[in-house]
């Protein structure tokens, strides 16, 4: 069997599933920060395998702005996790729930 | 390299005008002086920063507004990455407007916290300028960097109280919210990618993520599955961002614990930039309307439904705002899906943001002046007879709720009736009694606040109790600034009510 767009379009689903699953279930933020990583990640996967089965390089170049814009994220996003944490003691989501509903 | 290569790179190299986004480079070489400034100013002086951010601004404002106010040139620039236009002028003018409302609310909220400066004013200008550039967006590309630029500069903003709780919490709220948004979305570019630049389909092409070539594809394509889905993803992305429901989940939050200027910030600039993003995408995805239309005016139904009853029972002020917000994102979807059918409609969702504009910075200049330590906590009866104590920002409070809610004489009242003559115009008949059901709804709510300012609130005392309740607040202290800016905010509000010809012609000429 040879490898052709549709795996890799599966494989690309199947992360972005994976991740976004993740993100609504799982209780600890830096899990949760992981599977919105892996959904990113989920997209550049799919857009090189389209960029290279359809020959055009616009969906390859949009990949270098993804990466820098998921590095700026986890700066930001990790520098506001340990904050958090300091003033808690916690990232476990139930237990972050001082603002009411 | 081939000649033919190089002379493509040459055109596209000349539609680099790099002339026309001088607004946008100006306020990012401001954001970058400010920080010089902090670097180079004596400690002493580090006051003065805040006043240079809001100059600057008002300088560059005023520019615009007076010589340059139909942008300098129409059409698609930078190899198609934006696209210059009178909507996207005014929607400049938009965002400078809000953000040095914002830059205020900052200096106000400020004042009595131990905490970095600078570097929220600095953020504020990237973040607007981001904006700005999101409005004008014509690519993928340019619209995700612009949209990420924003969001990753609301991180910080959200967030940056760093000794409250609230703060923070709203922060890590907004950042997981955030990024799922922008994730969600990214999928979509990547299938409407993947749809459009297919070469055994007809109308595909190599840059696929240019609106102008998307639309050609799926109008040689309009029931092409792939695309279907990745055009579904990609307004969930923009909905998250506007807030309208089922993706409103972080609104309450988020405007709660974020600082007021923030939350001022979130709940205008944002919002408008999704709006402008959909106004774009709503033309991009015309061929696929029958499948689109119905799926935004059933978010736009239940967004309406959702915000006005979600906030009849709140008691904190942000959280009220914040969902009453959520309300005004279904108005201006209603505008958004006439705009398909009646093309002026597109003006009149910008007059409903210029009047929302106006009211909600007159509401959230108040809410900075109230004296709380931390402005997450103020609650309605924090407001307890307010227009006893300083009948000034009574009164604002009454025109900026007023405007909100939609009594007439006032600029919002315009704009909701603008907006359901699109609605009648465009034959949206059950979104138009939905709109209508929402306002009287809305009216309650929005009353409330006005009588916990105006009436005093019955408290149940003792003797004992009532000697400490009644001088617990203090009156709010104001300076000529604040004055004058909530005076520039609440005449908007009544003047815009009054006479909306100078600024109607002004968007319908653009």
């Amino acid at each position: 069997m040879t490898v052709g767009l549709e795996q890799y379009i599966a494989v690309s689903a199947a992360l972005f599933a994976i991740g976004f699953f993740g993100v609504l279930r799982r209780k600890n933020t830096l899990v949760i920060y992981m599977c919105l990583e892996l959904m990113l990640n989920a997209c550049n996967l799919g857009l090189i395998a389209f960029s290279r089965y359809h020959g055009g390089m616009s969906g390859s170049v949009f990949v270098f702005f993804t990466i820098t814009v998921a590095a700026a994220e986890v700066a930001v996003g990790l520098a506001i996790i340990v904050a958090l944490f300091r003033k808690r003691q916690t990232v476990q989501v139930p237990d972050l729930n001082a603002l009411k509903n | 390299m081939p000649t033919d290569t190089l002379n493509s790179l040459g055109e596209i190299a000349a539609t680099n005008t790099w002339g026309a986004i001088y607004p946008e480079m100006i306020l990012g070489c401001l954001a970058l002086f400010l920080l010089v400034l902090e670097v180079v100013l004596p400690k002493f002086a580090h006051g003065a920063i805040p006043r240079i951010a809001i100059l600057g601004q008002i300088l560059l404002l005023g520019y615009i507004v007076v010589f340059d106010p139909s942008g300098c040139c129409n059409g698609v620039a930078f190899g198609g990455m934006i696209e210059l236009s009178g909507t996207g002028q005014a929607l400049r003018i938009f965002f400078l407007l809000a953000s040095i409302f914002v830059s205020y609310l900052a200096m106000v909220s400020f004042e009595n916290k131990t905490l970095a400066r600078v570097e929220y004013f600095a953020i504020t200008l990237v973040v607007t300028g981001a904006l700005s550039l999101m409005a004008m967006a014509n690519h993928f590309v340019m619209l995700f960097v612009a949209l990420e630029t924003a969001t990753v500069g609301f991180y910080v903003l959200v967030s940056y109280f760093r000794q409250n709780v609230l703060s923070l919490e709203a922060g890590l709220k907004y950042l997981i919210m955030g990024a799922l948004s922008s994730a969600i979305l990214l999928f979509g570019i990547v299938l409407l990618y993947g749809a459009a630049s297919n070469p055994a389909l007809a109308g595909s092409s190599e840059d696929a993520m240019n609106f102008q070539n998307l639309r050609a594809f799926l109008e040689a394509n309009p029931t092409d599955s792939l695309a279907i889905i990745g055009m579904l993803l990609v307004i969930s992305g923009v909905a998250f961002k506007i807030g309208a429901f089922p993706f409103q989940i972080w609104i309450p939050d988020v405007y709660q614990g974020a600082p007021v200027s923030t939350t001022a910030f979130l709940a205008v600039s944002s919002k408008a930039a999704g709006f402008a993003v959909l106004l774009t995408l709503v033309k991009t995805f015309a061929p696929l309307s029958s499948v689109l239309v119905p799926v935004l005016t059933g978010i736009a139904a239940l967004t309406i439904l959702f915000g006005n009853f979600a906030a009849l029972t709140q008691r904190n002020l942000k959280r009220l705002i914040g969902l009453s917000g959520v309300s005004h994102a279904g108005f201006l979807l209603i505008g958004v899906i006439a705009a398909q059918a009646v093309p002026q409609a597109t003006n009149w969702v910008l007059f409903y943001l210029f009047a929302y504009l106006l009211g909600s910075m007159a509401v959230f200049a108040v809410f900075a002046h109230l004296p709380k330590v931390w402005d997450s906590d103020l609650e309605l009866d924090d407001l307890g007879d307010m227009a006893k104590r300083n009948g000034f920002l009574g009164i604002a409070l009454a025109i900026g709720i007023g405007s909100l809610a939609g009594i007439p004489p006032l600029a919002g009242f315009i704009g909701k009736f603008l907006i359901f003559v699109a609605a009648f115009k465009a034959e949206l008949y059950v979104l138009l009694g939905v709109g209508i059901v929402g306002v009287v709804i809305s009216i309650y709510y929005y009353f409330g606040v006005i009588k916990a300012a105006f009436f005093e609130v019955w408290r149940f005392t003792d003797e004992d109790e009532e000697a400490e309740a009644a001088p617990a607040l203090p009156g709010a202290t104001l300076t000529g600034l604040g004055k004058l800016t909530i005076v520039v905010a609440i005449a908007g509000s009544v003047v815009l009510g009054f006479f909306q010809g100078p600024l109607g012609s002004w968007l319908s000429g653009q």
